[in-house]
């Protein structure tokens, strides 16, 4: 899989996975405040800035691979940063990655418009919650509390990383920057569509 | 001695830690995660230097999240059976709730404490190369890792500097917390485009220099595989299995 | 005659998404032992060129090239990815985007693994470097905590590490102070006749180069060869005449202005004033606080004493990119709803921005981009411009182009605080000198006379700029 890939587009993922591994500490410090009063559920609404990189990372590079690896480089990259969560964010990092690929394999890599990255931030999230389910014991929940988390998780896969990534990205684009990339090379085609 | 856990090949550790992450997960009394906690904290005291005031900063907002668990599982806990201990107008705690919720919060603790113990004793450029050397990690995915890394000082650099300049060009509105968000992305493009221009430079010059992302056939510092690597693994597992059976064995 | 090492014959390269080839018809043989610069204006695709010869295009880019470029006598298509390399070594022009490693030591042997090196040899080789470089006791230096200057000499370390016979660098000054430059330079030309090297650099200013380079071959603006053959006398780069703007009315004043960050004190308690018109470049040794400086006086950094002043401060950073908050042009200059429409018409006709009102911020040309920026401030009636390093990595067009803004405005009654390593653009443009040295002012100086103190240039890492001479002849 990697031999198709060119080495400034690794590395280019890898600078993604710092950026955003620097704005998740500016929100992560919103929700620190708050978990210790209202309990896991303050990550839930901004869990979306983690599925953001592999979004982001598939609409520019477009290549099978595109949203698994770069979560997990991001994740990597973190854990290197010295964050406390640890190795378990490498695992966390590839699972979130695989939901995302999942809903752009499904589509063959073909389209990358708003609804399938909307769609693969939804899966992303869910992946994300299954794994959390086991992880961390939410069966121990009420179920229908259990249920308002996972709406809340996926609803921001679906803004945050879904939507946010595509106006991230397209922002990008317009800059002129991303000439060489997959996605400028695309023209207009489908990316309305 | 007192070196043990820092020279532990990183690759090693991360399968352990992560294997005994796993195996947790099983594990729904509140004595299994405790035994395990309050043993690795023994393991990292006795054979690792560490500065345990940091350990503690660290650890805090962790506690906070234990916390935020205990009473999330008690008062949103899934209807269960035994007798009750405690009752509000609201709710009332059975002792298997009580059970369960401080099973969750010490699981967490138990995460926290081993993920802080390899975040102390591991040495990031060497977690990445072992990992390419003994897990087989591909080099241009480790490489570009390490660049990443390195460019962390330089681009947050990067950001500061965006967001001084647009801080004062934005005199007149930056005082709502919003607004304040919103700004982020403005920063972001920014940032975003000279990492894009970076991220380039950096490629060419590695393969300016005859990187091809081929496996190498020597390291000029290999990580080995000593004994002790399979003896505190073994010395780990121990202490998995003993919490896990000791922890069953407490709850009957 | 030396062997010939490189020939392109009739080579042509254009970028996918562009119509129009970049590089045009470009033939030339290069021997063995040769120093060669490559010339030309922005955008005459030079790096393109060396980008061929060292096979990172046009795989990278899936560039369209056509001719050929043959390299040790063999089709430089037939070469293995990575194969050239070891051969032909290259340095980059920015020494912060070129290291991957911690350190000096583990960046060198990064070099030697991708080369299947045995283990046995590296130790030998790493150190042979080291001491034929003279970096021996940098070897267990972070690289990060290097300076610019000693980054370029790593960055060529590990590039002769490899033992190529082709050595090409990118610009490898641009980033450099005057003084820096100039021993680098020396210390290459020693390099250069120990290993009898082929040294091909790109280079858009040869000033600091003094007599390195034996051939030149200078590209037009359409990627043509215009000339190849000994290098032209370096003309110093000639600004036009231009009238002090300098007028009677105090502009900015500042008394006992300091700065302290997390404790540490970056700039002790100085004090000057500055008029209308007035262009006061601020100058010194990397690291004495000349960024602390500009940021202070806009606001950017908290600081102590007084600041009395005409009106706010704009500063205009290096990268002027980094303060675009939106998505054209014309809304950049307005951003802040500051000045009314008309005056916003006014501006961006004396900017000459009218034509690219509504292009991108980011897409138009860096001298392009420093004149919104300037714009942006301006219409938000900040009278005094405080630029950073506006000349780092500028052609001699751009910099005329720099001159020409600074010109105008200073005749509108606007006044400039300017940090650069440039001095033969200071010289042109200052009309008085600010040093900086360790955080601390040593003084401020009128610019008549302070090209003649050898003293205090040399104190502060600056050189005289050659056109010294030029003008002081033309002022007697």
């Amino acid at each position: 899989m990697l031999k198709d890939w060119k080495l400034k587009e690794i590395v280019l993922m890898s600078l993604f996975g710092v950026v955003f591994g620097i704005v998740y500490l500016v929100f992560i410090h919103f929700g620190n405040i708050w978990a210790g009063i209202i309990g896991p559920i303050a990550y839930e609404w901004m869990f979306g800035i983690w599925f953001i990189v592999s979004i982001i990372s598939m609409y520019i590079i477009r290549k099978p691979g595109a949203a698994v690896l770069p979560e997990t480089l991001a994740a990597l990259i973190e854990v290197l940063l010295g964050n406390a969560v640890g190795p378990r964010l490498i695992l966390s990092g590839l699972v979130q990655g695989l939901g995302a690929e999942a809903a752009f394999a499904a589509t063959r890599y073909r389209h990358f418009n708003l609804a399938i990255l909307m769609l693969a931030g939804a899966g992303s999230a869910v992946f994300s919650f299954i794994y959390g389910y086991f992880i961390s014991g939410y069966a121990a929940l009420d179920p229908s509390f259990v249920a308002f988390m996972f709406t809340l998780r996926v609803l921001s896969g679906m803004v945050i990383a879904g939507m946010g990534g595509k106006y991230i990205a397209d922002g990008l684009l317009a800059t002129g920057s991303l000439r060489g990339y997959a996605i400028s090379r695309s023209g207009k085609g489908d990316a309305g569509a | 001695m007192k070196h043990l856990l820092n020279d532990m090949n990183p690759s090693f550790k991360f399968v352990i830690v992560t294997l005994s992450m796993i195996v947790m997960a099983f594990f729904f009394n509140p004595w299994t995660p405790l035994i395990f906690c309050c043993g690795i904290v023994l393991l990292q005291i006795l054979f690792s230097q560490t500065n345990w005031k940091l350990w503690l900063v660290c650890m805090l907002p962790f506690a906070f999240g234990a916390f935020g668990y205990l009473w999330t599982t008690i008062v949103f806990g899934r209807a269960s059976s035994g007798t009750i201990i405690w009752s509000s107008g609201f709710f009332d705690i059975t002792d298997q709730q009580l059970n369960l919720a401080l099973s969750l919060s010490f699981r967490v603790l138990a995460f926290s404490v081993l993920s802080l113990m390899f975040a102390f004793t591991t040495a990031p450029v060497k977690f990445v190369m072992s990992l390419m050397q003994q897990m087989k990690l591909s080099p241009k995915l480790a490489y570009s890792v390490l660049v990443g890394y390195h460019f962390l000082p330089l681009i947050k650099d990067e950001f500061v500097q965006i967001k001084q300049v647009h801080e004062m060009r934005n005199v007149a509105v930056k005082n709502s917390r919003w607004l304040r968000l919103t700004s982020i992305y403005g920063m972001l493009i920014p940032t975003l485009a000279s990492s894009v221009r970076k991220a380039e430079s950096a490629a060419f010059a590695m393969e300016a220099r005859g990187f091809t992302g081929e496996p190498r056939t020597s390291y000029f510092r290999p990580i080995r595989i000593k004994p002790r690597d399979y003896w505190l693994s073994l010395l780990f597992s121990a202490l998995l299995a003993a919490s896990c059976i000791i922890g069953v064995l407490l709850e009957k | 005659m030396p062997e010939e090492v490189i020939r392109l014959n009739n080579l042509s390269f254009r970028f996918p998404d562009c119509s129009k080839a970049v590089l045009h018809n470009v033939s030339a043989i290069i021997h063995r032992g040769e120093r060669i610069a490559i010339c030309g204006p922005s955008g005459c695709g030079k790096s393109t060129l060396l980008y061929l010869l060292n096979r990172l295009y046009p795989l990278n880019c899936d560039g369209i090239v056509s001719g050929e470029i043959r390299l040790f006598g063999k089709n430089g298509e037939h070469y293995a990815p990575g194969e050239i390399n070891r051969r032909i070594a290259t340095v980059f022009q920015d020494p912060d985007a070129q290291f991957c490693m911690p350190t000096v030591e583990e960046e060198l042997a990064f070099t030697l693994e991708n080369l299947h090196i045995p283990q046995a040899d590296m130790e030998e080789r790493i150190a042979g470097i080291l001491s034929l470089t003279s970096l021996t006791e940098w070897r267990h230096s972070k690289i990060h905590s290097l300076s610019g200057g000693m980054k370029q000499r790593v960055a060529v370390a590990c590039a002769l590490i490899m033992d190529p016979e082709v050595l090409l660098l990118d610009e490898p000054l641009s980033h450099l102070d005057p003084v820096t430059a100039r021993d680098f330079v020396c210390w290459l030309d020693r390099l250069q006749q120990l290993r009898q090297l082929t040294i091909i650099a790109v280079e858009h200013r040869l000033v600091h180069w003094k007599s390195f380079f034996k051939r030149e071959i200078r590209l037009g603006k359409d990627g043509r060869v215009i000339a190849d053959g000994p290098p032209a006398e370096i003309p110093a780069l000639l600004f036009p005449s231009r009238l002090s703007g300098k007028a009677a009315e105090e502009a900015l004043r500042i008394q006992g202005l300091a700065v302290e960050i997390d404790g540490k004190t970056r700039l002790s308690p100085l004090s000057f004033s500055l008029t209308r018109g007035e262009v006061t470049i601020v100058a010194g040794p990397n690291g004495s606080g000349k960024t602390t400086l500009l940021k202070a006086l806009c606001g950017i950094h908290q600081a102590s004493g007084t600041i009395q002043a005409i009106s706010r401060r704009g500063y205009v950073p290096q990268s002027p990119e980094f303060m675009f908050l939106t998505q054209s042009v014309s809304q950049e200059v307005a951003y802040s709803g500051i000045s009314s429409l008309q005056e916003i018409k006014g501006l961006m006709n004396r900017l000459d921005l009218s034509t690219i009102a509504d292009s991108h911020p980011f897409s138009v040309s860096h001298g392009q981009k420093r004149r919104v920026a300037v714009g942006a401030m301006l219409a938000d009636k900040r009278q005094i411009l405080l630029m950073d390093e506006p000349t780092a990595g500028q052609d001699a067009a751009s910099l005329q182009e720099l001159y020409t803004l600074i010109g105008q405005r200073t005749a509108e009654g606007a006044a400039f605080v300017i940090v650069t390593h440039d001095m033969s653009f200071a010289l042109a443009v200052a009309d008085s000198v600010v040093l900086l040295k360790d955080g601390a002012m040593t003084g401020k100086y009128s610019a008549a006379d302070f090209w003649t103190r050898d003293d205090l240039l040399l104190a502060h890492h600056l050189l005289a700029p050659e056109g010294v001479a030029i003008h002081e002849a033309s002022i007697e």
